[in-house]
């Protein structure tokens, strides 16, 4: 039964590529729109995605989580975003960061850059970097949005305004190409963010998902739910030799034999392509990803 | 793996090209937008009603051939401004030489001229529905005037198209109360409503939280902007009218646009808060020239 287990954790890990594409797909699902100029403002918008994805991008289907956040805390209206929160608590409860390494349109879009045949840098040496995302999170998206507020009580989104490439990416660019009006109005701060852009890019051919390693203020959320997720990453040491290759597979510089469930784990499934012995996989509330019924066989 | 990598090849170079390309499409649209005019009345050709309107103006020019022949003559081709009223720009060629004229030719014109006022009106009318319809369908940004306006400013008097006609030029200004560099702007608004008032202009807020008349909404941005100092006109207005189809295209906050007598919107809108002095001496520049060129045609 845990062969089937492994089988099936193995599959999903091998389709990652067309999971990200589809979940991109969904998540801006309004594609006219990027030759319109404009934005989709229908009831979608009420609800957020799971992955980093710009409320401004023509076609986004629904509202990005980050950026709602920090609207809500930076509007005088509200003093906190419970509602962004709990659904925060609500996926990373479930999913913790599989979303990074599944659902979130900008991870792919890193994963695609790394595709790039060039020399490739390891990240290893880096580790104290990652640190900085949670700075960031609390710094730009909370701290910031909440307490530098205008007379009125009114706070600017820091992260989307400051330092969210994504935003540049999906929303400035394309809004501006297919909207006069906007293209006019872009000025040095577009400048200033389209350096950071740029920068990402280059990054990401060199190493393996930068942003999400060092910035990404929804990783840093998310990777707070790793270790008690429902969905988890499960070693079978019985079954394990000691090889350590699952340890050099994984890019996100994880041990994977000693934390399999590493706040940096994305749960690519990279360690269980390589594992010889098919001893890693995924599980969902402590149960294996198979039917339940394999279990009552076993039995 | 050779498919993502052509695919993403593909990718990059769409993405760089259509960044280089930005500065030349700029140029063309804006071209494109100076160029509706003369499209729209091709356009128009097809159009029976207008070709009946047209028709109209050439049968009273050829009614009074003598007089009109004797007018055109005297018509400077270097005054000629195709994007003024043509009615007013026969007008102001009759007015300039009036002591050319016979008193009978002189009537004649100027009852001529009435008419061709009216018919001129319809015509832009038409014109501007026809604009206004094509660019629901592909852009915005060539919108070019709005044919209603209906809705109650924050003290629940109605208001309607008339609003424009009561001022040289109305600055429209989109916001919503929850719009941090809308809100910001707000006390320069003020400010510049108070400069141009006495020369024929108004500002005018048009708050997108408030439209339909929403009650608790309006009392919310009435108090934004007594905060900020804001006295002039604020209004709620209804989403189905021309203005709020206008408003609900718009894709970045605040946005200002200037509307002249007509209900004409003119030049190209201005995104971004006035209280940045460069934004706010451009369109103070703009506003001047929608005032003066007002006064001329007068």
């Amino acid at each position: 039964m845990d062969k089937k287990n492994t089988m099936i954790s193995k599959k999903i890990a091998q389709f990652r590529g067309w999971i990200q594409g589809l979940a991109t797909l969904l998540t801006n699902i309004h594609l006219p729109n990027f030759f319109k100029g404009k934005i989709y403002q229908g009831n979608g918008k009420k609800i957020c995605v799971p992955g980093l994805n710009c409320y401004s991008c023509p076609a986004a289907s629904g509202a990005c989580p980050i950026g709602a956040f920090q609207a809500v805390v930076g509007s005088s209206h509200f003093k906190f975003a419970y509602y962004i929160t709990g659904f925060f608590i609500l996926l990373g409860v479930t999913l913790g960061r599989f979303i990074c390494g599944f659902l979130c349109p900008f991870g792919w879009f890193q994963d695609l850059l790394h595709k790039i045949p060039t020399k490739k840098f390891s990240t290893e040496k880096l580790k104290t970097l990652r640190y900085l995302k949670y700075v960031i999170l609390v710094v730009f998206v909370i701290l910031l949005p909440m307490l530098m507020t205008n007379s009125i009580g009114m706070g600017n989104p820091f992260f989307c305004k400051y330092i969210c490439p994504q935003g540049v990416l999906e929303g400035a660019i394309p809004l501006s190409l297919g909207n006069a009006a906007i293209r006019s109005a872009l000025g040095k701060l577009f400048t200033f963010k389209s350096v950071i852009l740029v920068s990402v890019i280059v990054l990401s051919i060199l190493f393996y998902r930068p942003f999400c390693k060092w910035i990404c203020p929804l990783g840093a959320i998310y990777s707070l739910f790793n270790k008690v997720s429902l969905l988890g990453i499960q070693v079978e040491h019985d079954k394990c030799v000691g090889c350590q290759q699952c340890t050099k597979a994984c890019k996100m510089d994880v041990n994977v034999l000693k934390t399999p469930n590493h706040p940096e784990c994305i749960r690519c499934g990279a360690c269980m392509k390589v594992c010889p012995k098919n001893a890693i996989h995924y599980q969902f509330m402590g149960k294996n990803v198979s039917k339940d019924k394999n279990k009552l066989k076993e039995k | 793996m050779n498919l993502s990598k052509k695919i993403f090849k593909i990718v990059t170079l769409s993405a760089v090209l259509a960044l280089t390309a930005c500065s030349t499409k700029t140029n063309s649209a804006v071209s494109n937008t100076t160029q509706s005019s003369s499209s729209s009345e091709t356009a128009g050709e097809t159009d029976p009603a207008l070709n009946d309107l047209y028709q109209q103006e050439n049968q009273l020019f050829a009614d009074h051939k003598e007089a009109w022949d004797k007018a055109f003559n005297m018509m400077n081709k270097g005054n000629a401004d195709p994007s003024a009223d043509y009615a007013e720009y026969l007008a102001s060629a009759v007015e300039g030489n009036k002591d050319e004229f016979t008193e009978e030719e002189y009537k004649t014109l100027t009852e001529d001229l009435e008419k061709i006022r009216e018919i001129e009106k319809k015509i832009s009318e038409l014109e501007s529905k026809q604009s206004t319809s094509s660019a629901s369908k592909d852009d915005s940004s060539s919108e070019s005037s709005f044919a209603d306006l209906s809705g109650v400013d924050f003290d629940g008097n109605k208001v309607d198209k008339s609003l424009f006609s009561k001022n040289a030029v109305t600055v429209l200004n989109f916001w919503f109360t929850g719009c941090k560099p809308c809100v910001e702007e707000l006390p320069k608004l003020n400010e510049l409503n108070e400069a141009i008032k006495a020369k024929g202009g108004e500002v005018v807020g048009i708050n997108t939280d408030t439209f339909n008349g929403s009650g608790s909404a309006i009392k919310d941005a009435k108090k934004v902007l007594e905060q900020q100092g804001a006295k002039y006109r604020n209004l709620s207005i209804d989403s189905s009218c021309d203005v709020g189809q206008y408003a609900s295209n718009i894709m970045a906050f605040p946005t200002t646009i200037l509307v002249d007598r007509n209900g004409k919107i003119i030049g190209d809108p201005l995104l971004g808060g006035v209280d940045n002095q460069e934004n706010y001496d451009a369109l103070m520049k703009q506003i001047e020239s929608v005032i003066a060129s007002d006064s001329a045609t007068k």
